[in-house]
């Protein structure tokens, strides 16, 4: 296994790279991933937080600086941020190539619902493995993309607790939680 | 008791982490092009339609729930900092009073929106340029800068999030915002009154007043946060501030000033990238 972390040097933030590649082959160990190579190249110009998957092989994730952000001080890395934001792109890999997820859409063409329903599932599972998370912000997103009701609640604690789901009841369940909510 | 408290001597926990303004328009990193960069131009306005919608208003309600702390202190410190009858009158003070209790009560629902959306005390750094305009020694001028300026951004601020919770069909962030930003209205109104009776009769003084309420509402804009225009999150309430007593001249005023705040920090970030990438490029020569 070999994570890189690029660029090696930073200008606009106070990043370091060595920092972020412990974290991420420690994750890589939790994750049942070890034997992947794994490269992330941080876009150090933006503290925008998009963070995406670009190529399967080697897994590579390019990565906008605000992602990876301490809010309490900015410009530094959170390690917190690291684990998730990495977590969630790494078992969206693992769930597409051995999880039943190999007829999802592009990560590009996923709708808001998808994403974020698949993000809480996964970080649900995140959860589990000993990274620390916020549960209460989750809800929150989950709540904003399937309606503030009692339905979309359920359906994020089964998202949430759940550890083998396929793409087809994930994407069902986001369906029906945002159909139910506008009716 | 002390009078004229610094703001290194507020109270705060070990949770809070203040960065100064300073600091925080250091970082060359930007959401916006500068003049002449090739990027496309594109709506910054907060929305539920943004993708990261969620966690910019987890962040934002982090720092109206600081502001309202800092408002708390500055209303409170009003009514201490300055003799009643010499140099203000009893009736300001009972107004301020009434403006604390109304913050105090703010924080509160701040904390519980905070922490209903997921986000814990602390979280976010706190910015404490809120309270610094609080810390004139003329109470006019404390007036103009706390009561006019910085609750006028309040009420932007609870207008773009009032709308964010409508959008979103949250209804408990839709109606919180509300009541709050009902509150703001009235705030603004007093600090408008106020600066007209104590500077009835002196047009110096009130001249003053409204050139430190134009500093201050350059620096509250945040470098373009708060403007007009769709690259910021923030909007100008217009029809809240005209019901605040704001007239249309002055609102076009803070118009100008926010944009051209935000003006001036694209093109100053727009620097300080030029800088970093010089810097880059001689690393990789070296």
């Amino acid at each position: 296994m070999t994570v890189t972390v690029l660029p090696a040097e930073y200008h606009f933030v106070k990043f370091d790279s060595s920092v972020v590649s412990a974290l991420v082959e420690d994750l890589l160990d939790r994750l049942a991933m070890s034997g992947r190579d794994v490269v992330i190249e941080i876009d150090e110009t933006t503290p925008l937080t998009r963070a995406e998957l670009t190529s399967t092989a080697p897994v590579t994730l390019k990565v906008e600086s605000g992602a990876y952000e301490e809010p309490k001080a900015p410009r530094t890395v959170s390690e917190a941020n690291v684990l998730n934001v990495t977590g969630r792109l790494l078992l969206r890999v693992r769930d597409r190539e051995q999880g039943g997820f190999a007829d999802a859409p592009a990560d590009a063409e996923l709708s808001l619902p998808q994403t974020v329903a698949w993000d809480v599932y996964s970080t649900g599972r995140l959860q589990r493995l000993g990274v620390t998370v916020q549960r209460q912000r989750w809800l929150y997103h989950f709540r904003n993309r399937h309606g503030f009701t009692d339905d979309a609640d359920a359906a994020f604690d089964r998202l949430w607790s759940a550890d083998r789901l396929t793409w087809a009841e994930l994407s069902a369940l986001s369906e029906a939680t945002v159909a139910s909510s506008a009716a | 008791m002390r009078k004229f408290l610094p703001v290194a001597a507020l109270a705060r926990d070990e949770r809070f982490t203040q960065v100064s303004m300073a600091e925080r328009m250091s970082d060359p990193r930007s959401t916006r092009p500068g003049p002449g960069e090739d990027q496309r131009r594109r709506p910054n306005r907060l929305t539920p339609a943004r993708r990261d919608a969620v966690d910019a208003a987890r962040s934002l309600m982090h720092g109206i729930f600081v502001g309202e702390v800092q408002a708390l202190e500055g209303a409170g410190r009003t009514c201490w900092d300055f003799e009643t009858g010499t140099e203000v009158p009893f009736a300001l003070k009972l107004d301020m009073a009434r403006q604390a209790w109304d913050e105090a009560r703010h924080v509160e629902i701040s904390c519980k929106l905070a922490d209903y959306m997921g986000t814990e005390i602390g979280e976010f750094s706190e910015n404490t340029v809120l309270f610094e305009a609080a810390c004139s020694h003329d109470p006019v001028l404390r007036l103009a800068g706390v009561n006019r300026a910085l609750e006028g951004l309040a009420i932007d601020v609870f207008t773009t999030m009032k709308e964010f919770g409508e959008l979103a069909g949250d209804p408990y962030l839709e109606f919180c915002e509300d009541w709050m930003l009902a509150d703001e209205v009235t705030h603004v109104k007093m600090g408008s009154d106020w600066l007209r009776r104590i500077t009835d009769g002196d047009p110096a003084r009130r001249d003053q007043a409204l050139e430190f309420q134009s500093v201050v509402d350059k620096l509250f804009s945040y470098g373009g946060v708060r403007s007009d225009s769709d690259q910021s999150p923030i909007g100008l309430a217009r029809r809240f501030r005209e019901l605040a007593g704001f007239t249309d001249d002055e609102i076009d005023h803070v118009a100008e000033l926010s944009l051209s705040a935000l003006n001036e920090t694209t093109e100053k970030k727009a620097s300080l990238r030029s800088q970093a990438a010089a810097a880059i490029v001689g690393a990789d020569r070296s």
